[in-house]
């Protein structure tokens, strides 16, 4: 009885979560068109519900109907698994976010604001987020088209290139808060915003942060789907449902990387100043996320596209080293303190 | 080699950051350059050269004398003129058909300036989406409808001198000269 209380309990945590999360998705794209919009002097989608907001409902049902288009001599299996290898570890790893700080207690039952505080937090979603390249790299594969190949080949390349000084510069924080775990990451930069790991790790926060746009194949980064040249990138021949995994995963990914940007960086949950807390914790999780993704936005209003050998070269010549500095001073500095 | 002040701009990605400070005062200037379409017609300026259309005089009787001098204007070979003799008045002559196939029309406006009595004029009709090609082939009829519609103030029918009035009705009694054949 006990135990399946509390898979009741866990069960209702991922729902909730993935339900959160899939909301923010479906409304994140409604938000990218209309900042975007914004920013170019438009108005952006007006004609779905009031301001388009039912904008992201009317494209979900239009996908959803859409015909589901196997290109022949694609690889059938491995081309209809790679949307699903794509969306599982963009969705997963919202497993070891802590939301909040406090659980909510009914009854017995205590529904905690995370879905499972595991000690290797850190290390679970970057493993998990080498695995979405795979689903991109084989969907390219599996599709038997040149642009889609290439588009996969390049998304591979920056995806591992990337991962380097991501995880490098994550090291900084893990140093500071001598864990894993995103609950103790976070419960580490409590007491005003000093503590937060982005006063003494600003370089890492800067290089996380490109890092992190690099990942999610957002501009300026945005090689692997560069229309111009490579028509769509490594999701050219997918069309209807299987599209909109590929779109789900991208905006997933991107919700994922703001939270542990704010878990690792900004201090998850915690509010700036002491007399602030009586605003719920979870709420100021949001916020941060919301201005995080605003920035992915903003800079997709602002900045061109790169160059495929500048991409490489900024990433192996500039942000690698300047990672592997900032990990080496903060373990001797730390080393020191301590 | 970079300098110190060039080093500090590139750390701390100046150009980066003034481009974000253009976005952002961008998205909070709030002006949109662009129009709802359907919901919201755009404002044509005059001298738009949309559908042509034919015009009538004051009293309702149309202007066309069907001369065919926009027949020979046209560069796309668009207008087919057919002139004819008014029953009532066989001195004069009006256009019998006047064909102007609006799916070969460049609106170049130049039908419009080679007119004698000013019978065309382009109007601002842009909206010329159909379902069925042979409704852009304009007949006269139609061309007068679209005409009535965009150009409510008619000109007036010019009014002779009793002078030139005696002057025709003289030359009608005693019989128009006509050219004969044969004799240069």
């Amino acid at each position: 009885m006990d135990i399946a209380i509390q898979i009741g309990v866990v069960l209702f945590q991922i729902v909730l979560v993935l339900g959160g999360v899939l909301t923010h998705v479906a409304y994140l794209t409604y938000a990218e068109r209309k900042v975007l919009s914004d920013m170019q002097d438009r108005l952006g989608p007006m004609e779905v519900g009031p301001h388009g907001l039912l904008q992201p409902l009317a494209d979900g049902l239009k996908l959803f109907f859409k015909e589901d288009i196997i290109p022949s001599g694609a690889n059938k299996i491995i081309f209809s698994a790679a949307p699903i290898l794509v969306l599982v570890p963009a969705l997963i790893g919202f497993a070891v976010v802590p939301f909040g700080r406090d659980s909510l207690q009914i009854g017995s039952i205590e529904i905690t604001p995370y879905i499972a505080d595991l000690n290797i937090g850190v290390l679970y979603i970057l493993a998990f987020a080498s695995i979405g390249a795979y689903g991109i790299l084989l969907g390219g594969w599996a599709s038997n088209s040149k642009y889609a190949l290439l588009g996969g080949l390049r998304s591979a390349a920056q995806c591992i290139s990337y991962e380097l000084p991501l995880g490098l510069a994550l090291v900084g924080p893990i140093l500071l808060a001598e864990s894993l775990s995103l609950k103790t990451m976070t419960e580490a930069q409590g007491g005003g915003f000093w503590h937060w790991f982005i006063i003494v790790q600003p370089v890492a926060f800067v290089i996380y942060m490109i890092c992190a746009i690099a990942e999610t194949n957002r501009l300026p980064f945005d090689l692997p789907e560069a229309e111009s040249e490579l028509v769509a990138g490594f999701f050219t021949e997918y069309s209807g449902m299987r599209f909109s995994l590929f779109f789900l995963a991208e905006y997933g990914n991107m919700i994922l990387v703001s939270c542990i940007a704010v878990v690792a960086f900004l201090g998850g949950w915690q509010a700036p100043f002491s007399f602030l807390e009586f605003i719920p914790p979870i709420i100021w999780f949001l916020a941060k996320i919301y201005f995080l993704l605003f920035f992915y936005i903003w800079l997709r209003a602002t900045v061109p596209r790169l160059r495929f050998d500048q991409l490489m070269t900024f990433c192996w010549k500039v942000m690698l080293p300047l990672a592997l500095v900032n990990a080496l001073v903060t373990s001797i500095v730390k080393y020191i303190v301590t | 080699m970079l300098t110190g002040k060039k080093l500090f701009q590139t750390v701390v990605f100046s150009e980066i950051l003034q481009g974000l400070r253009l976005t952002f005062k961008h998205m909070l200037r709030g002006k949109v350059i662009t129009q709802q379409y359907p919901r919201e017609k755009p404002k044509l300026p005059d001298g738009w050269r949309g559908a042509i259309v034919h015009l009538r005089y004051d009293d309702g009787t149309e202007k066309c004398v069907g001369c065919a001098l926009c027949e020979a204007a046209c560069p796309s070979h668009c207008i087919t003129v057919i002139s004819a003799e008014r029953p009532d008045l066989p001195q004069k002559r009006i256009a019998e058909t006047y064909i102007l196939d609006m799916t070969k029309c460049v609106f170049c406006g130049f039908c419009v300036q080679a007119c004698p009595v000013n019978a065309l004029a382009a109007s601002k009709e842009y909206e010329l989406a159909t379902g069925d090609k042979r409704k852009l082939v304009m007949t006269k009829e139609s061309m007068l409808t679209l005409g009535d519609r965009y150009f409510p103030v008619r000109e007036k029918r010019p009014v002779y001198s009793g002078e030139r009035i005696n002057l025709f009705e003289g030359l009608k009694a005693a019989g128009f000269p006509h050219a004969e054949k044969g004799h240069g």
